[in-house]
């Protein structure tokens, strides 16, 4: 009598539509994107690192017999903290630079309103 | 190029300036006053390339009371007068440094007299303040460790330094190293031998920095969580 019942209310016709579809937002891309998720890790110089601290470990942490590999590791962090930050100046002005492949949201917007969407 | 618009700029609309004009923090100068230029050889420097001419009318800021154009003014050893200070004490700072500098003085003359070679009595310094400048430069460390969260477990990550950082940590440490010891010790005695042995590249500090370099280096593995 159970299985019957069941039967009887698949055969019923289901509503075309149950829940009437509402458009909240406008069904398209936006012209522009948000700034959110912006933050990338800033990890530089690791091989450098592990150049210097072999030959740390093999003259047993004296920073003389080193001053080559020091040299060299600290000039790399010199550069990547400048190139950090004309690239930080440039990403906040929102200024393209032709070949660049990672784009910040300021640049990204830029580039959008150079070629919006086609209405 | 920053100074010639500063020029036009104060020339121009100096009435309209005094309206604009807001407060610089506490300052009491206004933001458009330039620092002066105490030194002589920089401002040797500015005659010659001719950049005098752009400063010398333009409103200075008063000089500080220890800017001054002596020979023996040191901007590496007024940071440490400054380091030293308790409370703004700045006499009783000054003084402990400056008698610092005397007992430098003192030991290296006794162990040059006491030294018979001749070739190792020149090598020993006699200067207390290259003796200060050497003592910081051996004592700057490379790296520095740093609490990271990554979950929820807090590592020490090595991270590399600027050289502004390096130079407080270095003097940090030396007048740390000066206040350790006994009660019958004085600590600008202590601060001359810890002084003398950090130039010498020996001494508790030099191993304080070989220690935090050794233990960067045990945590090497977690650099690449760092992001700052």
């Amino acid at each position: 009598m159970k299985i019957f019942s069941s039967l009887l209310i698949i055969s019923r016709p289901i509503p075309k539509e149950p829940v009437p579809f509402k458009e909240m937002l406008p069904l398209k891309l936006r012209a522009t994107v948000s700034g959110k998720g912006g933050k990338s890790s800033d990890v530089c110089c690791i091989h450098e690192m592990s150049v210097m601290f072999a030959c740390f470990k093999e003259n047993e942490f004296n920073q003389d017999l080193c001053s080559k590999e020091v040299e060299k590791f600290q000039m790399c962090y010199k550069d990547n903290l400048k190139t950090s930050k004309t690239k930080k100046e440039r990403e906040a002005k929102g200024v393209l630079t032709p070949g660049e492949k990672k784009l910040s949201h300021k640049q990204l917007n830029v580039l959008l309103k150079k070629f919006p969407n086609v209405k | 190029m920053f100074g010639i618009t500063k020029i036009q700029f104060f020339n121009s609309n100096l009435k309209v300036l005094s309206t604009i004009i807001q407060q610089n923090g506490m300052s009491q100068y206004p933001n458009y006053y330039i620092k002066p230029i105490y030194k002589k050889d920089s401002q040797e420097e500015l005659i010659k390339s001719g950049e005098i001419k752009k400063l010398s009318h333009l409103p200075t800021r008063a000089a500080l009371a220890d800017q001054t154009s002596s020979f023996s003014n040191d901007p590496l050893a007024n940071l440490l007068i400054n380091y030293c200070m308790r409370e703004g004490n700045k006499i009783l700072a000054r003084n402990l440094v400056e008698q610092c500098f005397e007992n430098i003085k003192r030991l290296q003359l006794e162990k040059y007299h006491k030294t018979t070679n001749e070739e190792d009595k020149h090598q020993i310094d006699l200067d207390p303040k290259s003796i200060l400048h050497k003592a910081i430069e051996n004592c700057k460390p490379i790296l520095q460790l740093t609490p990271i969260k990554r979950g929820g477990v807090r590592y020490q990550v090595p991270v590399p330094i600027t050289d502004k950082k390096a130079q407080f940590i270095s003097m940090k440490w030396l007048i740390a190293a000066g206040q350790e010891k006994e009660s019958t010790v004085r600590f600008n005695l202590q601060l001359a031998r810890e002084l003398i042995d950090a130039a010498n590249n020996t001494g508790r500090v030099i191993k304080k920095k070989q220690d935090l370099h050794r233990q960067c280096e045990a945590n090497r593995a977690y650099a690449h969580y760092r992001w700052s």
